[in-house]
Protein backbone atom coordinates (compact mmCIF):
# COMPACT_ATOMS: atom_id res chain seq x y z
CA UNK A 1 0.00 0.00 0.00
CA UNK A 2 2.87 2.08 0.76
CA UNK A 3 4.53 1.67 -2.51
CA UNK A 4 1.17 2.88 -4.55
CA UNK A 5 0.83 5.64 -2.23
CA UNK A 6 4.56 6.75 -3.23
CA UNK A 7 3.43 5.75 -7.06
CA UNK A 8 0.83 8.14 -6.82
CA UNK A 9 2.35 10.91 -5.42
CA UNK A 10 4.79 10.46 -8.38
CA UNK A 11 1.92 10.02 -10.71
CA UNK A 12 0.51 13.74 -10.08
CA UNK A 13 4.00 15.15 -10.10
CA UNK A 14 4.55 14.04 -13.20
CA UNK A 15 1.23 15.17 -14.82
CA UNK A 16 2.22 18.50 -13.52
CA UNK A 17 5.74 18.28 -14.77
CA UNK A 18 3.48 17.79 -18.56
CA UNK A 19 1.86 20.44 -17.94
CA UNK A 20 4.73 22.88 -16.89
CA UNK A 21 6.95 21.51 -19.97
CA UNK A 22 4.33 21.35 -22.34
CA UNK A 23 2.96 25.09 -21.66
CA UNK A 24 6.65 26.10 -21.66
CA UNK A 25 7.41 24.90 -24.96
CA UNK A 26 4.48 25.74 -26.68
CA UNK A 27 4.69 29.35 -25.73
CA UNK A 28 8.57 29.39 -26.54
CA UNK A 29 7.73 28.05 -29.58
CA UNK A 30 5.06 31.24 -30.54
CA UNK A 31 7.10 33.92 -29.33
CA UNK A 32 10.41 32.64 -31.45
CA UNK A 33 8.69 32.29 -34.13
CA UNK A 34 6.48 35.29 -34.36
CA UNK A 35 10.18 36.96 -33.13
CA UNK A 36 11.91 35.41 -36.27
CA UNK A 37 9.35 37.09 -38.58
CA UNK A 38 10.12 40.65 -36.99
CA UNK A 39 13.40 40.19 -37.42
CA UNK A 40 13.23 39.26 -40.76
CA UNK A 41 10.68 41.97 -42.24
CA UNK A 42 11.94 44.59 -40.19
CA UNK A 43 15.67 44.08 -39.22
CA UNK A 44 16.23 42.06 -42.19
CA UNK A 45 18.33 39.24 -40.11
CA UNK A 46 17.96 35.83 -39.76
CA UNK A 47 19.52 33.20 -37.92
CA UNK A 48 19.49 29.84 -39.50
CA UNK A 49 19.47 27.92 -36.20
CA UNK A 50 16.67 29.34 -35.27
CA UNK A 51 14.50 27.06 -37.82
CA UNK A 52 16.43 24.15 -36.35
CA UNK A 53 15.39 25.34 -32.91
CA UNK A 54 11.96 25.56 -33.52
CA UNK A 55 11.79 22.07 -35.25
CA UNK A 56 13.40 20.47 -31.89
CA UNK A 57 10.74 21.98 -30.24
CA UNK A 58 8.43 19.99 -32.29
CA UNK A 59 9.92 16.75 -31.51
CA UNK A 60 9.65 17.86 -27.84
CA UNK A 61 6.01 18.86 -28.10
CA UNK A 62 5.32 15.34 -30.28
CA UNK A 63 7.25 13.09 -27.55
CA UNK A 64 5.83 15.11 -24.13
CA UNK A 65 2.08 15.45 -25.78
CA UNK A 66 2.05 11.33 -26.19
CA UNK A 67 3.46 10.84 -22.76
CA UNK A 68 0.55 13.19 -21.93
CA UNK A 69 -1.57 10.80 -24.19
CA UNK A 70 -1.11 8.12 -22.44
CA UNK A 71 -2.48 9.14 -19.10
CA UNK A 72 -5.51 10.58 -20.34
CA UNK A 73 -5.45 7.16 -22.96
CA UNK A 74 -5.98 9.35 -25.42
CA UNK A 75 -4.04 7.93 -27.93
CA UNK A 76 -5.30 6.77 -31.67
CA UNK A 77 -6.40 3.09 -31.77
CA UNK A 78 -9.01 1.96 -33.98
CA UNK A 79 -11.86 1.96 -31.69
CA UNK A 80 -14.74 -0.84 -32.82
CA UNK A 81 -15.11 -3.86 -29.92
CA UNK A 82 -15.80 -1.35 -27.01
CA UNK A 83 -18.75 -0.10 -28.70
CA UNK A 84 -20.49 -3.92 -29.01
CA UNK A 85 -18.82 -6.32 -26.29
CA UNK A 86 -19.39 -6.36 -23.03
CA UNK A 87 -16.57 -3.71 -20.36
CA UNK A 88 -15.73 -7.00 -18.75
CA UNK A 89 -14.19 -8.75 -21.96
CA UNK A 90 -12.80 -5.32 -23.57
CA UNK A 91 -11.24 -4.29 -20.26
CA UNK A 92 -9.44 -7.94 -20.57
CA UNK A 93 -8.36 -7.45 -24.49
CA UNK A 94 -7.35 -3.95 -23.65
CA UNK A 95 -5.26 -4.79 -20.68
CA UNK A 96 -3.59 -7.71 -23.55
CA UNK A 97 -2.88 -4.92 -26.58
CA UNK A 98 -1.78 -2.56 -23.57
CA UNK A 99 0.77 -4.92 -22.56
CA UNK A 100 1.69 -5.26 -26.19
CA UNK A 101 2.10 -1.61 -26.84
CA UNK A 102 4.35 -1.57 -23.31
CA UNK A 103 6.97 -3.96 -24.96
CA UNK A 104 7.12 -2.37 -27.86
CA UNK A 105 7.58 0.86 -26.42
CA UNK A 106 10.10 -0.43 -23.95
CA UNK A 107 12.07 -1.48 -27.12
CA UNK A 108 12.43 1.69 -28.72
CA UNK A 109 13.35 3.01 -25.54
CA UNK A 110 16.01 0.91 -25.11
CA UNK A 111 17.11 0.89 -28.90
CA UNK A 112 17.01 4.73 -28.76
CA UNK A 113 19.02 4.86 -25.40
CA UNK A 114 21.65 2.56 -27.07
CA UNK A 115 21.40 5.05 -29.97
CA UNK A 116 22.10 8.08 -27.65
CA UNK A 117 25.00 6.81 -26.08
CA UNK A 118 26.58 6.57 -29.72
CA UNK A 119 25.99 10.44 -30.27
CA UNK A 120 27.45 11.36 -26.78
CA UNK A 121 30.39 9.12 -28.03
CA UNK A 122 30.93 10.66 -30.95
CA UNK A 123 29.80 14.04 -29.90
CA UNK A 124 27.04 14.89 -32.13
CA UNK A 125 26.32 18.39 -32.42
CA UNK A 126 23.13 20.37 -33.32
CA UNK A 127 22.47 24.66 -32.65
CA UNK A 128 25.84 25.17 -33.93
CA UNK A 129 27.42 24.11 -30.53
CA UNK A 130 24.85 21.80 -28.50
CA UNK A 131 25.39 18.74 -27.49
CA UNK A 132 22.98 16.34 -29.72
CA UNK A 133 22.27 14.03 -27.29
CA UNK A 134 20.41 16.82 -24.71
CA UNK A 135 18.32 18.00 -27.76
CA UNK A 136 17.43 13.95 -28.67
CA UNK A 137 16.87 12.48 -24.94
CA UNK A 138 13.65 13.35 -24.97
CA UNK A 139 13.18 9.96 -27.06
CA UNK A 140 14.17 7.18 -24.65
CA UNK A 141 13.06 8.80 -22.07
CA UNK A 142 9.51 9.33 -23.61
CA UNK A 143 9.19 5.96 -24.48
CA UNK A 144 10.59 4.58 -20.94
CA UNK A 145 7.88 7.09 -19.78
CA UNK A 146 5.15 5.56 -21.79
CA UNK A 147 5.92 1.88 -22.03
CA UNK A 148 5.76 2.69 -18.43
CA UNK A 149 2.19 4.09 -17.86
CA UNK A 150 0.91 1.64 -20.66
CA UNK A 151 2.29 -1.17 -18.21
CA UNK A 152 0.34 0.40 -15.15
CA UNK A 153 -3.08 0.63 -17.12
CA UNK A 154 -2.71 -3.12 -18.45
CA UNK A 155 -1.97 -4.33 -15.09
CA UNK A 156 -4.64 -1.98 -13.25
CA UNK A 157 -7.25 -3.33 -15.94
CA UNK A 158 -5.77 -6.63 -15.37
CA UNK A 159 -6.71 -6.49 -11.67
CA UNK A 160 -10.25 -5.26 -12.53
CA UNK A 161 -11.43 -7.81 -13.91
CA UNK A 162 -9.94 -10.55 -11.98
CA UNK A 163 -11.24 -8.79 -8.64
CA UNK A 164 -14.88 -8.39 -9.99
CA UNK A 165 -14.83 -11.97 -11.11
CA UNK A 166 -14.04 -13.36 -7.45
CA UNK A 167 -16.43 -10.64 -6.18
CA UNK A 168 -19.39 -12.08 -8.06
CA UNK B 1 6.08 -13.57 -41.19
CA UNK B 2 2.63 -14.03 -42.58
CA UNK B 3 1.61 -15.26 -38.81
CA UNK B 4 3.00 -12.54 -37.51
CA UNK B 5 1.33 -9.72 -39.94
CA UNK B 6 -1.80 -11.05 -38.46
CA UNK B 7 -1.25 -10.96 -35.66
CA UNK B 8 -0.38 -6.99 -36.23
CA UNK B 9 -3.80 -6.44 -37.89
CA UNK B 10 -5.53 -8.51 -35.33
CA UNK B 11 -4.05 -6.99 -32.53
CA UNK B 12 -4.46 -3.35 -33.94
CA UNK B 13 -8.30 -4.32 -34.73
CA UNK B 14 -8.44 -5.19 -31.34
CA UNK B 15 -7.80 -1.47 -30.58
CA UNK B 16 -4.11 -1.31 -29.54
CA UNK B 17 -2.51 2.03 -29.96
CA UNK B 18 -1.68 2.20 -33.66
CA UNK B 19 1.55 3.61 -32.98
CA UNK B 20 2.83 0.48 -31.06
CA UNK B 21 1.57 -1.61 -33.92
CA UNK B 22 3.52 0.45 -37.04
CA UNK B 23 6.05 1.16 -34.69
CA UNK B 24 6.26 -3.08 -34.69
CA UNK B 25 5.62 -3.89 -38.31
CA UNK B 26 8.69 -1.13 -38.87
CA UNK B 27 11.17 -3.18 -36.53
CA UNK B 28 10.14 -6.55 -37.60
CA UNK B 29 10.50 -5.12 -41.22
CA UNK B 30 14.21 -3.66 -40.24
CA UNK B 31 14.54 -6.99 -38.12
CA UNK B 32 14.29 -8.94 -41.56
CA UNK B 33 16.85 -6.86 -43.53
CA UNK B 34 19.40 -7.34 -40.91
CA UNK B 35 19.21 -3.51 -39.97
CA UNK B 36 20.31 -2.31 -36.40
CA UNK B 37 17.41 -1.43 -34.73
CA UNK B 38 18.96 1.55 -33.02
CA UNK B 39 17.69 2.91 -36.76
CA UNK B 40 14.20 3.54 -34.95
CA UNK B 41 15.89 6.54 -32.62
CA UNK B 42 17.32 7.61 -35.92
CA UNK B 43 13.65 7.58 -38.12
CA UNK B 44 11.61 9.12 -34.65
CA UNK B 45 14.11 12.19 -34.39
CA UNK B 46 13.90 12.62 -38.15
CA UNK B 47 10.61 14.54 -36.78
CA UNK B 48 12.94 17.27 -36.09
CA UNK B 49 14.17 17.94 -39.56
CA UNK B 50 10.78 18.14 -41.21
CA UNK B 51 9.76 21.39 -42.42
CA UNK B 52 6.61 23.40 -41.75
CA UNK B 53 5.71 20.47 -39.46
CA UNK B 54 5.63 23.14 -36.14
CA UNK B 55 2.28 24.51 -38.30
CA UNK B 56 0.02 21.39 -36.78
CA UNK B 57 1.05 21.89 -32.56
CA UNK B 58 0.37 25.93 -33.41
CA UNK B 59 -2.86 25.60 -35.52
CA UNK B 60 -4.36 23.02 -32.96
CA UNK B 61 -3.60 25.41 -29.53
CA UNK B 62 -5.17 28.10 -32.20
CA UNK B 63 -8.25 26.10 -32.73
CA UNK B 64 -8.96 25.25 -28.86
CA UNK B 65 -8.51 28.36 -27.75
CA UNK B 66 -11.70 29.80 -30.77
CA UNK B 67 -13.80 26.40 -29.18
CA UNK B 68 -13.44 27.46 -25.60
CA UNK B 69 -13.90 30.62 -26.24
CA UNK B 70 -17.32 32.48 -26.98
CA UNK B 71 -16.09 32.44 -31.37
CA UNK B 72 -18.21 29.74 -32.10
CA UNK B 73 -21.27 31.71 -30.31
CA UNK B 74 -20.33 34.64 -32.24
CA UNK B 75 -19.87 32.87 -35.78
CA UNK B 76 -23.14 31.34 -36.01
CA UNK B 77 -25.13 34.82 -34.68
CA UNK B 78 -22.74 36.37 -37.78
CA UNK B 79 -24.03 33.60 -40.18
CA UNK B 80 -27.54 33.54 -39.04
CA UNK B 81 -27.92 37.29 -40.17
CA UNK B 82 -26.63 36.86 -43.40
CA UNK B 83 -28.78 33.62 -43.99
CA UNK B 84 -31.57 33.29 -41.23
CA UNK B 85 -34.34 34.79 -43.44
CA UNK B 86 -34.39 32.05 -45.99
CA UNK B 87 -36.70 29.33 -45.63
CA UNK B 88 -34.38 26.55 -44.23
CA UNK B 89 -31.81 29.23 -43.58
CA UNK B 90 -30.66 27.93 -40.41
CA UNK B 91 -29.33 24.74 -41.51
CA UNK B 92 -27.25 26.96 -44.63
CA UNK B 93 -26.26 28.75 -41.09
CA UNK B 94 -24.84 25.19 -39.52
CA UNK B 95 -23.30 23.70 -42.63
CA UNK B 96 -21.17 27.52 -43.24
CA UNK B 97 -20.20 27.95 -39.81
CA UNK B 98 -19.16 24.23 -39.40
CA UNK B 99 -17.51 24.20 -42.27
CA UNK B 100 -15.50 27.47 -41.30
CA UNK B 101 -14.84 26.20 -37.95
CA UNK B 102 -13.57 22.64 -38.90
CA UNK B 103 -11.15 24.32 -41.51
CA UNK B 104 -9.39 25.93 -38.18
CA UNK B 105 -10.08 23.12 -35.46
CA UNK B 106 -8.68 20.68 -37.38
CA UNK B 107 -11.50 18.13 -38.05
CA UNK B 108 -11.17 16.39 -34.67
CA UNK B 109 -14.46 16.08 -33.37
CA UNK B 110 -14.34 19.74 -31.35
CA UNK B 111 -16.87 20.93 -34.35
CA UNK B 112 -19.66 18.76 -33.21
CA UNK B 113 -19.02 19.36 -29.77
CA UNK B 114 -18.17 23.21 -30.04
CA UNK B 115 -21.01 24.17 -32.49
CA UNK B 116 -23.05 20.93 -32.47
CA UNK B 117 -24.20 22.38 -28.61
CA UNK B 118 -25.46 25.49 -30.36
CA UNK B 119 -27.00 24.50 -33.58
CA UNK B 120 -28.71 21.10 -32.47
CA UNK B 121 -31.17 22.85 -29.97
CA UNK B 122 -31.32 25.67 -32.12
CA UNK B 123 -32.70 23.60 -35.42
CA UNK B 124 -34.99 21.80 -33.36
CA UNK B 125 -36.63 25.24 -31.65
CA UNK B 126 -37.15 26.57 -35.34
CA UNK B 127 -39.15 23.56 -36.07
CA UNK B 128 -36.54 21.51 -38.08
CA UNK B 129 -37.08 17.67 -38.40
CA UNK B 130 -35.12 15.63 -35.69
CA UNK B 131 -33.70 13.23 -37.59
CA UNK B 132 -32.85 16.01 -39.77
CA UNK B 133 -31.22 17.67 -37.36
CA UNK B 134 -29.31 15.02 -36.01
CA UNK B 135 -28.08 14.21 -39.39
CA UNK B 136 -27.39 17.39 -40.80
CA UNK B 137 -25.01 18.31 -37.28
CA UNK B 138 -23.16 15.36 -37.75
CA UNK B 139 -21.91 15.17 -40.85
CA UNK B 140 -21.36 18.88 -40.92
CA UNK B 141 -18.97 18.26 -38.43
CA UNK B 142 -15.93 17.05 -40.89
CA UNK B 143 -17.30 19.65 -43.76
CA UNK B 144 -14.55 22.21 -43.15
CA UNK B 145 -11.32 19.34 -44.07
CA UNK B 146 -10.67 20.56 -47.72
CA UNK B 147 -10.49 24.50 -46.39
CA UNK B 148 -7.21 25.83 -45.30
CA UNK B 149 -5.43 25.82 -42.92
CA UNK B 150 -6.61 22.35 -41.73
CA UNK B 151 -4.45 19.58 -40.41
CA UNK B 152 -5.14 16.44 -43.03
CA UNK B 153 -3.99 19.03 -45.57
CA UNK B 154 -0.97 20.75 -43.79
CA UNK B 155 0.37 16.64 -42.87
CA UNK B 156 -0.96 15.63 -46.33
CA UNK B 157 1.50 18.28 -47.89
CA UNK B 158 4.44 17.11 -45.54
CA UNK B 159 4.30 13.58 -46.36
CA UNK B 160 4.03 13.81 -50.43
CA UNK B 161 6.35 16.89 -50.42
CA UNK B 162 3.94 18.74 -52.40
CA UNK B 163 3.20 22.66 -51.88
CA UNK B 164 0.88 23.23 -48.91
CA UNK B 165 -0.09 26.67 -50.56
CA UNK B 166 -0.99 25.19 -53.77
CA UNK B 167 -3.01 22.82 -51.54
CA UNK B 168 -4.93 25.37 -49.43
CA UNK B 169 -5.73 26.63 -53.05
CA UNK B 170 -6.76 23.46 -54.87
CA UNK B 171 -9.12 22.68 -51.72
CA UNK B 172 -11.06 25.74 -52.12
CA UNK B 173 -13.41 24.50 -55.02
CA UNK B 174 -13.85 20.45 -54.21
CA UNK B 175 -15.03 22.00 -50.35
CA UNK B 176 -17.60 24.41 -51.94
CA UNK B 177 -18.70 21.76 -54.44
CA UNK B 178 -19.28 19.72 -50.72
CA UNK B 179 -20.83 22.46 -49.00
CA UNK B 180 -23.49 23.87 -52.42
CA UNK B 181 -24.77 20.19 -52.79
CA UNK B 182 -25.05 19.34 -48.78
CA UNK B 183 -26.85 23.36 -48.64
CA UNK B 184 -28.98 22.64 -51.64
CA UNK B 185 -30.19 19.43 -50.24
CA UNK B 186 -30.81 21.10 -47.07
CA UNK B 187 -33.20 24.15 -48.62
CA UNK B 188 -34.89 21.67 -50.67
CA UNK B 189 -36.11 19.01 -47.56
CA UNK B 190 -36.36 21.99 -45.40
CA UNK B 191 -38.33 24.76 -48.02
CA UNK B 192 -41.59 24.71 -46.05
CA UNK B 193 -39.46 26.07 -42.64
CA UNK B 194 -40.19 29.76 -42.20
CA UNK B 195 -39.61 31.40 -39.46
CA UNK B 196 -41.28 34.85 -39.46
CA UNK B 197 -39.53 36.95 -36.98
CA UNK B 198 -36.15 36.14 -38.33
CA UNK B 199 -36.34 38.72 -41.54
CA UNK B 200 -33.12 39.86 -43.16
CA UNK B 201 -32.08 43.39 -41.93
CA UNK B 202 -28.36 45.10 -43.05
CA UNK B 203 -28.88 46.48 -39.01
CA UNK B 204 -28.50 42.88 -37.89
CA UNK B 205 -25.73 41.82 -40.22
CA UNK B 206 -23.89 45.08 -39.35
CA UNK B 207 -24.19 44.02 -35.23
CA UNK B 208 -22.86 40.55 -35.71
CA UNK B 209 -20.02 41.75 -37.55
CA UNK B 210 -19.42 44.15 -34.97
CA UNK B 211 -19.26 41.59 -32.58
CA UNK B 212 -17.05 39.16 -34.30
CA UNK B 213 -14.39 42.38 -35.55
CA UNK B 214 -11.70 40.46 -33.34
CA UNK B 215 -12.18 37.52 -35.37
CA UNK B 216 -12.77 38.38 -38.81
CA UNK B 217 -9.46 39.28 -39.56
CA UNK B 218 -8.35 35.52 -39.41
CA UNK B 219 -8.84 33.98 -42.74
CA UNK B 220 -6.96 37.24 -43.78
CA UNK B 221 -4.10 36.60 -41.68
CA UNK B 222 -3.69 32.89 -42.21
CA UNK B 223 -4.41 32.70 -46.06
CA UNK B 224 -3.03 36.29 -47.07
CA UNK B 225 0.36 36.02 -45.46
CA UNK B 226 0.75 32.19 -46.97
CA UNK B 227 -1.01 33.45 -50.20
CA UNK B 228 1.27 36.85 -50.68
CA UNK B 229 4.56 34.94 -50.19
CA UNK B 230 4.66 37.27 -46.95
CA UNK B 231 5.29 33.64 -44.30
CA UNK B 232 5.29 30.05 -44.78
CA UNK B 233 2.72 27.85 -43.31
CA UNK B 234 4.22 26.90 -39.68
CA UNK B 235 4.74 31.64 -39.41
CA UNK B 236 1.31 32.04 -40.03
CA UNK B 237 0.22 29.63 -37.86
CA UNK B 238 2.78 30.89 -34.86
CA UNK B 239 0.99 34.26 -35.93
CA UNK B 240 -2.38 33.37 -35.40
CA UNK B 241 -1.74 31.46 -32.40
CA UNK B 242 -0.27 34.46 -31.00
CA UNK B 243 -2.94 36.90 -32.31
CA UNK B 244 -5.98 34.35 -30.93
CA UNK B 245 -4.11 34.74 -27.37
CA UNK B 246 -4.01 37.90 -27.42
CA UNK B 247 -8.00 39.00 -28.34
CA UNK B 248 -9.37 35.98 -26.17
CA UNK B 249 -7.24 36.45 -23.39
CA UNK B 250 -6.05 39.91 -23.18
CA UNK B 251 -8.51 42.03 -24.85
CA UNK B 252 -11.95 40.06 -24.97
CA UNK B 253 -10.99 38.17 -22.08
CA UNK B 254 -13.53 35.31 -22.50
CA UNK B 255 -10.43 32.88 -21.32
CA UNK B 256 -8.72 33.40 -18.44
CA UNK B 257 -4.82 33.07 -17.85
CA UNK B 258 -5.20 30.32 -15.37
CA UNK B 259 -7.27 28.31 -17.93
CA UNK B 260 -4.62 28.65 -20.80
CA UNK B 261 -1.82 25.52 -19.11
CA UNK B 262 -5.02 23.25 -19.37
CA UNK B 263 -6.02 24.50 -22.89
CA UNK B 264 -2.58 23.87 -24.36
CA UNK B 265 -2.56 20.23 -21.88
CA UNK B 266 -5.22 19.17 -23.99
CA UNK B 267 -4.39 20.33 -27.25
CA UNK B 268 -0.87 18.97 -26.91
CA UNK B 269 -2.29 15.57 -26.27
CA UNK B 270 -4.11 15.47 -29.70
CA UNK B 271 -1.15 16.65 -31.18
CA UNK B 272 1.66 13.74 -29.28
CA UNK B 273 -1.20 11.40 -30.19
CA UNK B 274 -0.74 12.63 -34.36
CA UNK B 275 2.77 13.02 -34.35
CA UNK B 276 4.01 10.03 -32.54
CA UNK B 277 2.45 8.18 -35.37
CA UNK B 278 3.80 10.18 -37.75
CA UNK B 279 7.16 9.92 -35.96
CA UNK B 280 6.91 5.44 -36.37
CA UNK B 281 4.91 5.55 -39.58
CA UNK B 282 8.39 7.33 -41.10
CA UNK B 283 10.31 4.45 -40.11
CA UNK B 284 7.65 2.37 -41.37
CA UNK B 285 7.63 3.54 -44.45
CA UNK B 286 11.56 3.90 -44.61
CA UNK B 287 11.79 0.22 -44.04
CA UNK B 288 9.17 -0.34 -47.06
CA UNK B 289 11.57 1.80 -49.30
CA UNK B 290 14.77 -0.25 -48.48
CA UNK B 291 12.72 -3.24 -48.95
CA UNK B 292 11.61 -1.81 -52.73
CA UNK B 293 8.02 -2.43 -51.41
CA UNK B 294 6.08 0.82 -53.07
CA UNK B 295 8.28 -0.84 -56.71
CA UNK B 296 7.02 -4.37 -56.31
CA UNK B 297 3.73 -2.90 -55.14
CA UNK B 298 3.37 -0.47 -58.42
CA UNK B 299 4.50 -3.59 -60.85
CA UNK B 300 1.96 -5.35 -59.55
CA UNK B 301 -1.02 -2.49 -60.04
CA UNK B 302 0.20 -1.50 -63.07
CA UNK B 303 -0.30 -5.75 -64.58
CA UNK B 304 -4.01 -5.81 -63.68
CA UNK B 305 -5.32 -1.99 -64.25
CA UNK B 306 -4.23 -0.14 -67.13
CA UNK B 307 -6.21 2.59 -67.78
CA UNK B 308 -6.07 5.73 -65.13
CA UNK B 309 -9.99 5.75 -65.21
CA UNK B 310 -9.84 2.00 -63.78
CA UNK B 311 -7.41 3.04 -61.32
CA UNK B 312 -9.38 5.83 -60.07
CA UNK B 313 -12.64 3.50 -59.35
CA UNK B 314 -10.24 1.07 -57.61
CA UNK B 315 -8.70 3.75 -55.71
CA UNK B 316 -11.73 5.24 -54.38
CA UNK B 317 -13.05 2.07 -53.08
CA UNK B 318 -9.71 1.54 -51.40
CA UNK B 319 -10.28 5.01 -49.56
CA UNK B 320 -13.83 4.42 -48.81
CA UNK B 321 -12.91 1.29 -47.18
CA UNK B 322 -9.60 3.08 -45.45
CA UNK B 323 -11.66 5.51 -44.14
CA UNK B 324 -13.93 3.09 -42.56
CA UNK B 325 -11.28 2.05 -40.50
CA UNK B 326 -8.46 3.99 -39.80
CA UNK B 327 -8.65 7.41 -39.10
CA UNK B 328 -7.26 10.38 -41.54
CA UNK B 329 -4.65 11.13 -39.96
CA UNK B 330 -2.75 7.61 -39.53
CA UNK B 331 -4.55 7.22 -43.30
CA UNK B 332 -2.31 9.74 -44.82
CA UNK B 333 0.86 9.53 -42.70
CA UNK B 334 0.92 4.89 -43.26
CA UNK B 335 -0.81 4.90 -46.98
CA UNK B 336 0.17 8.45 -48.90
CA UNK B 337 3.65 7.25 -49.18
CA UNK B 338 2.44 4.35 -51.01
CA UNK B 339 0.05 5.07 -53.32
CA UNK B 340 1.45 8.66 -53.87
CA UNK B 341 4.28 6.42 -56.60
CA UNK B 342 1.63 4.31 -58.34
CA UNK B 343 -0.61 7.42 -58.80
CA UNK B 344 1.85 9.29 -60.55
CA UNK B 345 2.49 6.20 -62.65
CA UNK B 346 -1.40 6.97 -64.19
CA UNK B 347 -0.12 10.54 -64.31
CA UNK B 348 -2.28 11.68 -61.48
CA UNK B 349 -1.37 14.80 -60.15
CA UNK B 350 -0.12 14.57 -56.58
CA UNK B 351 -2.22 17.84 -55.56
CA UNK B 352 -5.32 16.08 -57.16
CA UNK B 353 -4.72 12.89 -55.26
CA UNK B 354 -4.60 14.90 -51.75
CA UNK B 355 -7.84 16.32 -52.81
CA UNK B 356 -9.76 12.90 -53.17
CA UNK B 357 -7.75 11.54 -50.09
CA UNK B 358 -9.20 13.64 -47.75
CA UNK B 359 -12.36 14.13 -49.69
CA UNK B 360 -12.69 10.29 -49.44
CA UNK B 361 -11.45 9.72 -45.70
CA UNK B 362 -13.79 12.57 -44.74
CA UNK B 363 -16.90 10.19 -45.51
CA UNK B 364 -14.76 7.99 -43.01
CA UNK B 365 -16.11 10.15 -40.26
CA UNK B 366 -19.59 9.05 -41.16
CA UNK B 367 -18.90 5.26 -42.29
CA UNK B 368 -19.73 2.59 -39.70
CA UNK B 369 -18.15 0.71 -38.30
CA UNK B 370 -15.80 3.67 -36.91
CA UNK B 371 -16.89 6.76 -37.46
CA UNK B 372 -15.40 9.35 -35.20
CA UNK B 373 -18.77 11.78 -35.73
CA UNK B 374 -21.13 9.12 -35.50
CA UNK B 375 -19.53 8.44 -31.78
CA UNK B 376 -19.26 11.79 -30.95
CA UNK B 377 -23.39 12.81 -32.11
CA UNK B 378 -24.49 9.42 -30.13
CA UNK B 379 -22.11 10.32 -27.00
CA UNK B 380 -22.75 14.47 -27.34
CA UNK B 381 -26.59 14.34 -27.94
CA UNK B 382 -27.63 10.78 -26.42
CA UNK B 383 -28.96 9.19 -29.15
CA UNK B 384 -28.26 5.48 -29.65
CA UNK B 385 -25.57 4.34 -32.49
CA UNK B 386 -28.33 2.82 -34.91
CA UNK B 387 -30.09 6.14 -35.02
CA UNK B 388 -27.16 8.35 -36.11
CA UNK B 389 -26.32 6.09 -38.47
CA UNK B 390 -29.62 6.21 -40.36
CA UNK B 391 -30.05 9.92 -39.96
CA UNK B 392 -26.97 10.78 -41.55
CA UNK B 393 -27.54 8.34 -44.46
CA UNK B 394 -28.39 10.72 -47.02
CA UNK B 395 -26.03 13.45 -46.05
CA UNK B 396 -23.22 10.59 -46.26
CA UNK B 397 -24.76 9.54 -50.02
CA UNK B 398 -24.82 13.17 -51.36
CA UNK B 399 -21.35 13.66 -50.22
CA UNK B 400 -20.46 10.25 -51.43
CA UNK B 401 -21.66 11.80 -55.15
CA UNK B 402 -19.48 14.94 -54.68
CA UNK B 403 -16.59 12.86 -53.90
CA UNK B 404 -17.22 11.07 -56.98
CA UNK B 405 -17.12 14.23 -58.75
CA UNK B 406 -14.20 15.51 -57.65
CA UNK B 407 -12.19 12.42 -58.30
CA UNK B 408 -13.25 12.20 -62.15
CA UNK B 409 -12.89 16.42 -62.60
CA UNK B 410 -9.40 16.67 -61.56
CA UNK B 411 -9.62 20.32 -63.13
CA UNK B 412 -11.95 20.85 -59.66
CA UNK B 413 -9.02 20.95 -57.72
CA UNK B 414 -6.32 21.90 -60.27
CA UNK B 415 -8.04 24.66 -62.22
CA UNK B 416 -7.32 27.73 -59.19
CA UNK B 417 -4.09 26.04 -58.35
CA UNK B 418 -2.37 26.04 -61.18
Amino acid sequence: MKIQLILNRLDSIGAKFETILLVFILISMILIAVGQIIMREVFEVGFGWIDELVRLMVLWIALVGSIAACRENRHIRIDIISNYLSERITNLIQAFVDMFAAVICGLIAFQSWRYLKIEIEYSDIVLVDTPAWIAHSIVPIAFFLISYRFLVTALKKTIDVFLRKSST
Amino acid sequence: MIFISLFLIIIAIFGAPLFAVIASSAMLGFHGLDSDLMIMAIEIQSIASMPFLAAIPLFTFAGYILSESNAPKRLVKLTNSIFGWMPGGLSLVCLAACAFFTAFTGASGVTIIALGAILYPALKEDGYNDKFNLGLVTSAGSLGLLFAPSLPLILYGVIAKVSIDQLFIAGILPGLLMLIMLSTYSLLINRHIRKPLSSFSIQKVRTSLKESLWELPLPVIVLGGIYSGFFAVSEAAAITALYVVVIEVFILREISIRRLPQIIHSSMVLVGGILIILAVSIASTSYMIDAEIPQHLFALVKSLIDSQTTFLILLLIFLLILGAILDIFSAIVLVVPLILPIASGYNIDPVHLGIVFLAAMQLGYLTPPVGLNLFIASFRFEKPIMHVYSATLPFLIILMISVIFITFFPQLSLFLSN
